[in-house]
């Protein structure tokens, strides 16, 4: 483990600042859209730059060699590399810099890549310009970069798997198997998620509850795994290697001493359709979902029970009952511990076939979807195997499946759900089993059978007999004998079919399921439109998310079959084990400062910060507890005395940024502050995705929305900026609990001091974007510059005067009140 | 998640049917087993006992799942429940937010 060399870097707080500039070509990527060099040259005349240089590749082996060897060379103690998103390859140049001697901290980076040339890829001069101011943001703030010492936390070498599908199952096994402790947590009585409910397992066609039983109950045996089912997660906190998880076991009313002998259910008057078997199967209020269930114990619906309201109205279950484990004062218990690492498995719902009224599901009984007829053609189901339909009970000689109910479509969801065309293949084969004799039609748009061994299984059912019709039905009709008019239009020959079939199979798509929500409340992890949990890198960083030490494994992050869950569930695992192994993290030396000396101990900082990592200790200063503090800036945001500084992201970096920013006409052009998880994240995918936008926009990153002081806003209109746009998580999302609403409030605050002084209070903007809307980035920036256009110059000029005249009165003010003390 | 099939099953359930045995002259109104029932089965009936009061009825008969929790908190004993014939299940019993028929909530909107 590498120590940052504190010591060695002590001088360069007060050495003359020398700063090496490194233009970024990457291939054509930024060379093709920015004139690289010209960018260069512009750095070279900013003060302080002694070298600065453009590279194809910066981040290639001779490209660090170089930045190594300038640092030896010319003694450099800064260094600007103008490439891709920090996001990217801050770590590769972080750990560049060190190796050359320097503290990682003394690197900046400027985005001309996915804020740049990705998207303005048709305007080089507008672009090379634009890299020119971030570049010399970059510099400016350069200037003022102090090294840092990181702290090393230890790690607790426990996991906390959410969700007990197979992807929690595999990712508990492996890491239990590693010899770490494991807390595996599922909502359900049971685990075995999705796939304990199907029949048979595409491409293999293997029983999937028999490959699954035995991993189930390896779960429930295994020394290391704390199995905890109807549970759920109401609070987690913390950090990597410290999170603080609060769990609420919901009352079982049945104890482990349970023998899953079924006499108690059996006594049981009271009836409910069975959960697991989709409603086609009936249970009773004492209950356990299926035979292979793990834990092997019943549970008491209460709802159900007769028993409400603490009346203890029927006894029979407990008569029934020989081991005497039932017990009506069971009640709702919290527990909380602490974890190392999370792995996040919350896996995937259905889609709701009822939100398409024409395809007449919950409506005409033989309309039923791909999870119900798992149970029908289940031998543990409510028919024992038997294919029947509903209305009468009678097998069915003629079948028609319809694909993407509930993908690939605007109006419901625009994703494919990945495992329904391979799905309905195997059902088809399946029914051909069982009574070859059936007429089966496939509705279809496409069929993508893209896997191993998926080709073969298609080309299979057609060899069987299954007919597959392109084109998905309009609507379909009820007859009254049952049966089905499927009505629609051939895709290729624009001709109508009316066919008549016995029963119809709606292939319903996939969506994160509701148990998805809570955990994303409290991780704060961003999700794509489609709400699936977002990874850090799609490529590079596929089990991550952008909270260190949470992974995620399954369909969870995205619809996909079991092959590739367990995968993801291995993967997942064998990261957790990365960090749990060293047994210690470093965490990033973001984090408050208090200056006794100027703090007035007027506690407004610990008000607001949402990790209460601040007291007021006896002598009325501010302290921070270091390890609580998760560096959102908003303490020092709020401070009025410019007592708390934000390592890393001081004031005084921050407005050497707006002054470089407003140096040359700042009335064209827009200020953006951008969270680095959110609205950072979203400009970035923008970028990745090429949506291009206007220009005329650059941006200030910082850790949270709710560390952009309201004063800095005030500098960069009294520097003459035209419109300002502060963005962040949504309500809700923010990656520091509720730090963002700090951010709305300020933004507020200057909306209503603008209009009050007659300014135009338009050009104080605020956007909410998520990780995933690049989208709306894009339109914003559009529309600022549409607004842009109507500011006019005594506009500027009155809001400059206004605001300097401020500034200055609030540096007079917080100088009386120092000399007061 | 609200289902509204009828479990395919559902034919293979028995239910438990009580019988309601109410010895009429032995209430004394204290309405205990009407409150209490968890299936709503019992109500006051029109009739008077020798006592004066309104001794209760099986309003809904068939529904009585034989709990014998009437019988318990009967403080006169005037009640008791006995196994009766197993009977069918109905949607109602499973389906607990069924919503009527088109057909149905018409008539009963318009009385027709
Ligand atoms: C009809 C159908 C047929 C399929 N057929 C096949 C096939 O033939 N072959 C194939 O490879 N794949 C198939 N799949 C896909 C397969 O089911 C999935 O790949 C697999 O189940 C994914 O596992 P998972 O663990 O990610 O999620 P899930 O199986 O959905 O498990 C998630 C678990 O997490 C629990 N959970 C959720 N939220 C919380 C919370 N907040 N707290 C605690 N627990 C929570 C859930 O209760 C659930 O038990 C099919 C899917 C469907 C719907
Ligand atoms: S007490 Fe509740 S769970 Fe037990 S038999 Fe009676 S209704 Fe069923
Ligand atoms: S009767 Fe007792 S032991 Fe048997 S299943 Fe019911 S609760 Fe368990
Ligand atoms: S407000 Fe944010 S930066 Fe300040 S102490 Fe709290 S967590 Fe740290
Ligand atoms: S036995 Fe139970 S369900 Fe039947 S009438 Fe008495 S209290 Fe009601």
């Amino acid at each position: 483990m590498k120590k940052t060399e504190e010591n060695d870097n002590a001088a360069a707080v007060n050495e003359e600042p020398r700063i090496g500039v490194y233009v970024c070509h990457c291939g054509l990527n930024i060379g093709g859209s920015v004139d690289c060099e010209a960018v260069a040259l512009s750095a070279a005349k900013l003060d302080n730059v002694v070298i600065a240089d453009h590279q194809l590749y910066t981040c290639s082996e001779p490209g660090q060699e170089r930045i190594k060897q300038d640092i030896a060379e010319h003694g450099l103690n800064r260094i600007v590399v103008a490439a891709c998103s920090p996001r990217m390859h801050e770590p590769t140049f972080r750990s560049c810099v060190q190796d050359a001697g320097l503290n990682k901290y003394m690197l900046e980076m400027a985005n001309i890549r996915e804020h740049c040339s990705w998207v303005h890829l048709h305007d080089k001069a507008a672009g090379t310009e634009k890299s020119k101011d971030l570049v010399r943001m970059a510099v400016a703030r350069a200037r003022y970069l102090e090294p840092q010492e990181e702290i090393d936390v230890p790690v607790i070498k426990k996991a906390l798997v959410i969700g007990g599908g197979v992807a929690g199952i595999q990712a508990a096994l492996d890491l239990a198997d590693s010899g770490y402790e494991v807390v595996l947590v599922e909502k359900e009585p049971s685990i075995g998620g999705r796939m304990a409910q199907i029949d048979k397992t595409f491409p293999t066609m293997d029983c999937s509850i028999c490959i699954l039983a035995p991993k189930m109950a390896e779960v429930g045996r295994h020394p290391n795994i704390t199995l905890m089912s109807l549970t759920e997660v109401t609070n987690i906190g913390g950090y990597i290697g410290n999170f603080s998880v609060t769990l609420r076991h919901k009352a079982k009313y049945v104890n482990e001493d349970c023998s899953a002998c079924s006499d108690c259910m059996k006594a049981c008057p009271q009836h409910a359709p069975n959960e697991f078997d989709v409603g086609l199967a009936t249970r009773k209020a004492i209950y356990i979902p299926f035979a292979q269930a793990v834990p092997s114990q019943y549970v008491i619906d209460m709802d159900l029970c007769l028993n409400k309201n603490g009346v203890r109205v029927c006894e029979k279950c407990v008569e029934a009952c020989e081991r005497k484990c039932i017990n009506f004062e069971d009640h709702d218990r919290e527990e909380t511990f602490d974890v190392g690492t999370i792995i996040v498995c919350t896996g995937v719902d259905v889609f709701d076939a009822a939100q398409i009224p024409q395809y007449q599901y919950k409506k005409a009984p033989n309309v039923i979807t791909s999870l119900e007829f798992e149970r029908l053609i289940n031998a543990g189901g409510p028919t024992h195997g038997q294919l029947i339909r509903p209305s009468d009970h009678r097998i069915p000689k003629s079948v028609a499946f319809v694909q993407c109910v509930g993908s690939r479509s605007r109006k419901t969801n625009p994703y494919c759900s990945n495992v329904c065309c391979m799905n309905t293949i195997k059902d088809a084969l399946l029914i051909k089993e069982h009574w070859p004799e059936t007429e089966i039609k496939v509705f279809y748009i496409d069929i993508r059978a893209f896997g191993k061994g998926f080709e073969d299984l298609f080309q299979r059912s057609k060899m069987e007999g299954v007919q597959f019709i392109q084109g998905l039905p309009g609507e379909i009709v009820q007859r009254k004998n049952g049966n089905l008019r499927m009505i629609g239009e051939l895709m290729m020959l624009h001709e109508l079919y009316d066919i008549e079939v016995e029963m119809v199979i709606l292939s319903v798509g996939l969506k994160p399921s509701i148990g998805s929500d809570v955990v994303r409340k409290y991780l704060t992890l961003s999700r794509t439109s489609g709400g699936f949990f977002m990874v850090a890198h799609p490529k590079l960083r596929p089990v991550d998310t952008a909270t260190r030490g949470v992974f995620l494994a399954g369909c969870s992050e995205g619809p996909k079959d079991i092959k590739e869950a367990v995968t993801q569930a291995s993967a997942a695992a064998a990261r957790a084990n990365i960090i749990m192994h060293r047994g210690m993290v470093t965490v990033e030396a973001i984090t408050a400062r208090v200056d006794e000396s100027m703090c007035t101990g007027c506690g407004l900082c610990a008000k607001v910060c949402p990790y209460q990592a601040i007291q007021i200790n006896d002598r009325k200063k501010a302290v921070v507890i270091d390890a609580a503090c998760s560096g959102c800036g908003t303490c020092s945001a709020e401070c009025k005395f410019d007592a708390i500084t934000m390592r890393h992201f001081t004031d005084r970096q921050i407005l050497a940024q707006i002054d470089a920013f407003t140096e040359f006409e700042p009335e064209k052009k827009i200020l953006a502050f951008c969270c680095n998880w959110c609205s950072y994240a979203g400009a970035d995918f923008a970028g990745i995705s090429r949506m291009q936008y206007a220009p005329q926009v650059r941006i200030i990153r910082t850790m949270c929305s709710g560390r952009v002081a309201q004063n800095f806003i005030e500098h960069a209109f009294a520097r003459g900026v035209g419109v300002v746009l502060l963005s962040g998580c949504h309500i809700g999302d923010c990656h520091y609990i509720d730090a963002n609403t700090f951010a709305e409030k300020r933004y507020k605050r200057m909306r209503r001091l603008m209009k009050q002084n007659g300014l135009d209070n338009n050009r104080m903007q605020l956007v909410w974007v998520s990780a995933a809307e690049g989208q709306k980035f894009q339109e914003k920036i559009n529309s600022l510059v549409e607004k842009l256009k109507t500011v006019t110059p005594e506009e500027i000029k009155n809001s400059m005067r206004f605001f300097s005249e401020r500034e200055k009165q609030r540096k007079e003010k917080k100088q009386k009140t120092r000399a007061g003390k | 998640m609200s289902f509204w099939r009828m479990p395919l099953d559902a034919e293979e359930q028995g239910v438990t049917v009580g019988e309601v045995h109410i010895i009429a002259y032995r209430c004394k109104g204290c309405r205990y087993c009407i409150e209490f029932c968890p299936n709503n089965v019992l109500a006051e009936s029109e009739e008077f006992n020798e006592k004066g009061y309104h001794p209760p009825y099986a309003a809904k008969d068939g529904k009585c799942v034989n709990c014998n929790f009437c019988e318990t908190i009967c403080p006169e004993f005037a009640i008791f429940v006995t196994e009766g014939k197993p009977g069918n299940l109905q949607p109602a019993d499973v389906l607990h937010d069924v919503k009527p028929g088109r057909r149905l909530q018409r008539k009963r909107r318009y009385g027709e």
